[in-house]
């Protein structure tokens, strides 16, 4: 081999090195990144509060009996303590990356306790806890002590007075609870839809249809469905299921139905594909024995055929949940991009997705708690990867 | 008539069971079909409404505001001149045109190097280590187009900002044609290698043998012999990143800057797509500004359309020999 043959294989085997490589280099940059953004906001706290903090003005009498609690020893010298109120503040940035007063330790016998909800003086559930907000607290002969002179200076400013005129606090906010609960409805009301519909169809075009040029129109105009963007899908959403559930249910705009309706219509092809592929390694000795049998092609299908194409149904459930749990295009014009806390079916609501494009959008953008969505979402289409593979490895050594 | 009457005959007897047990067979038999009838309708369904509600804006006056000028809506290089729900003068040529060029520079990234990873993977890289590529390509296949955004602003946008600025050029918090463009690549470069491996890996083997039986080497084979082999597979893999490209939406929106005139050609001047363009400031569900997004959204489809019958036409005239 000359010299310089050798030269342009080895460059050419070097450019194949370096192409290869750049798959790898972005998927850790990736990864990397939502992890180092999103990490530190991972806790189960995250999950289940609400995403929009609650207000609370608390009044109270004035006070003639104080705690009597001393700081407890694991606060640390960042937790200022007022032992007076038997209340803890700390400095701390919250999770759209503000500086907060946050409430870390209540002691039981303090007198804050007693305080009554002024907007609701029937509220017996009104209570302060740890981890609230302290926004503002008012005085009767002074000025009032705001979140952004620190917690030090609150707990200075409380520890003169033996009464306040009002005391602002708020829960933490910034969770995903109602995102997370919303993805989940979403994922059982689209594959209470797609599945029934797509398997059936698999079955129809697998083992009843006529072998014709009709069955094959049919195929490809379902396989056409995979072609067209998942933005389309969600104007057809828009144009189509969202006047449909306003005037079948009591929804009166966008709503949870209507998306899940979009998103099993983008699902269908999947199911229908991935479904048909599992009909297909099923032996025909199965069908001819049960047939022999005496049984109809109904039992057939459903007693022989449909369990051991099980595996194959159960990959296509995990690829439409991931699906379902990374779109965002179709779900914004169908469901709508309003971040909300109480879920119900018939209202707008956000997948995580969509949540993470809620804040995005935002002026400005949270990208740290975009990033720890992120992150969740990762593990996810992660833990689904592997379970595909597996499922599929099973089922290919079954048959073969 | 007679015919009429046969036919009925003919129904009454496929309708008239011997058993039960058939009855319920029938049932089913017709309860599968009309699922499957329900399947093949959407394709229709997407069509005619899209087409109904983006049809609107060019033949109803819109509540006054008055017609949409088709000619002046596909080549217009602004997109809306005047106010919203007051003007009818949209425009959409300049986001055909910076679809199209951002598509065309996203698959000029992504092709050489998806096809050069999946020559990698299937020929050259030892096995242990192709599963793990072909790991990471499922993995980054299986990315949702959302975090995908979120990485191009988190990480993109800042790498095109400070490129930017080293050329002099104050580009508005990076986004731009080039961090469109990588966002783009990076996304349809799993497709392109999992179907550009799919296809190398096809190519039969005695030509390979022969190849190397002239005294062709190893990198030789795998250029010339190989890849021209498999190109006709390669270029599916391409005409399918070409639709992946242009139908993406939540990712391109995230880095693309939004222009509203153009076309942006410079690398670093903002800019906007078809989908983009879709997405922007959707308030209201009446009136112009809502259906022109369907009108916007038959463009896209048309474009996809036509991109797909292109490239299969020339994969058609260039996928006839196998090797040169």
């Amino acid at each position: 081999m000359s010299s310089k043959r050798k030269r342009i294989d080895n460059f050419l085997q070097f450019i194949t090195y370096a192409a290869a490589s750049i798959a790898v280099i972005v998927l850790s940059m990736i990864f990397i990144f939502v992890f180092r953004n999103g990490a530190s906001l991972v806790n189960i706290d995250l999950l289940t509060n609400d995403y929009h903090a609650k207000y609370y003005n608390g009044g109270i009498e004035e006070v003639t009996e104080f705690s009597q609690t001393p700081k407890p020893n694991y606060l640390d010298d960042e937790d200022y303590y007022s032992e007076k109120w038997g209340i803890a503040l700390s400095d701390e940035i919250n999770r759209e990356g503000k500086m907060v007063v946050i409430v870390t330790f209540v002691a039981d016998d303090s007198p804050l306790l007693q305080m009554f909800d002024k907007n609701n003086l029937d509220n017996n559930d009104f209570k302060i806890e740890k981890d609230n907000i302290i926004t503002s607290i008012s005085f009767f002969s002074k000025n009032s002590a705001l979140s952004m002179y620190g917690a030090k200076h609150m707990i200075g400013e409380l520890d003169t007075v033996t009464e306040f005129r009002e005391m602002v606090f708020s829960s933490l906010g910034g969770g995903i609870r109602g995102s997370l609960i919303t993805t989940l409805y979403i994922i059982g009301l689209t594959l209470l839809i797609a599945l029934p519909i797509g398997i059936f169809t698999a079955i129809y075009l697998n083992e009843f249809a006529k072998k014709n040029k009709l069955t094959n129109a049919i195929r490809s105009m379902i396989e056409m469905l995979t072609g067209v963007p998942s933005i389309i899908f969600g104007l057809m959403g828009l144009a189509v299921f969202v006047p449909l559930t306003v005037k079948y249910t009591p929804a009166d705009s966008a709503n949870l139905i209507s998306g899940s309706l979009t998103l099993a219509v983008i699902l269908l092809p999947v199911v229908i594909r991935a479904t048909e592929e599992s009909l297909k390694v099923v032996p025909d000795d199965f069908r001819n024995a049960s047939l022999a049998l005496g049984a109809n092609s109904t039992q057939t299908t459903f007693k022989v055929v449909l369990p051991s194409a099980l595996p194959g149904i159960l990959t296509a459930t995990l690829l439409a949940i991931g699906r379902i749990i990374g779109e965002s295009a179709a779900l914004i014009f169908a469901i709508g991009t309003a971040i909300k806390d109480d879920i119900s079916i018939f209202g707008k609501s956000t997948t995580l997705a969509v949540h993470i494009w809620s804040l995005m959008t935002d002026e400005p953008a949270n990208i740290e708690l975009a990033s720890t969505i992120a992150l969740i979402i990762l593990i996810i289409v992660l833990i689904l990867n592997i379970a595909v593979k597996l499922l599929s490895r099973n089922f290919v050594k079954r048959f073969s | 008539m007679k015919k009429n009457e046969s036919l009925f005959m003919n129904l009454k007897k496929s309708l008239s069971f011997n058993s039960k047990k058939e009855f319920v067979d029938f049932l089913v038999r017709v309860f599968f079909l009309i699922c499957t009838i329900i399947s093949a309708s959407f394709i229709f369904i997407i069509i005619f409404f899209i087409a109904r509600e983006g049809i609107k804006p060019f033949v109803t006056d819109n509540d006054g505001i008055g017609r949409v000028n088709i000619i002046r809506f596909l080549m217009g290089t602004t997109w809306l001149e005047g106010t919203v729900f007051r003007s009818n003068l949209y425009g959409v040529g300049f986001i055909i045109v910076n679809t199209v060029y951002i598509t065309l520079l996203a698959l000029l990234i992504a092709m050489p190097v998806g096809v050069l990873t999946a020559l990698f993977i299937a020929k050259i890289a030892p096995k242990k280590l192709s599963e793990i590529l072909r790991t990471t390509v499922e993995l980054l296949a299986a990315i949702p187009s959302i975090v995908y955004g979120l990485f191009g602003s988190g990480v993109i946008l800042k790498i095109v900002y400070d490129l930017a600025k080293v050329f002099g050029v104050q580009s508005p918090g990076g986004n731009s044609v080039l961090a469109t463009v990588l966002v783009l690549a990076l996304m349809i470069l799993p497709t392109i290698t999992a179907l550009s491996e799919v296809a190398i890996r096809s190519v039969r083997s005695d030509i390979e043998k022969g190849s190397l039986a002239l005294g062709a080497t190893k990198t030789q084979t795998n250029f010339k012999v190989v890849l021209t082999s498999a190109k006709s597979g390669i270029f599916t893999a391409a005409i399918l990143g070409t639709g992946r490209a242009l139908g993406e939406a939540t990712a391109v929106y995230l880095v693309a800057g939004n222009a509203r005139s153009g076309p942006s050609l410079g690398l670093f001047q903002t800019t906007s797509t078809l989908t983009s363009t879709m997405l922007q400031g959707l308030k209201e569900t009446i009136g112009i500004d809502y259906d022109i997004r369907f009108s916007v959204g038959i463009v896209l489809m048309i474009i996809i359309l036509l991109t797909n019958t292109i490239l299969n036409f020339v994969k058609r005239r260039i996928g006839k020999v196998d090797v040169k």
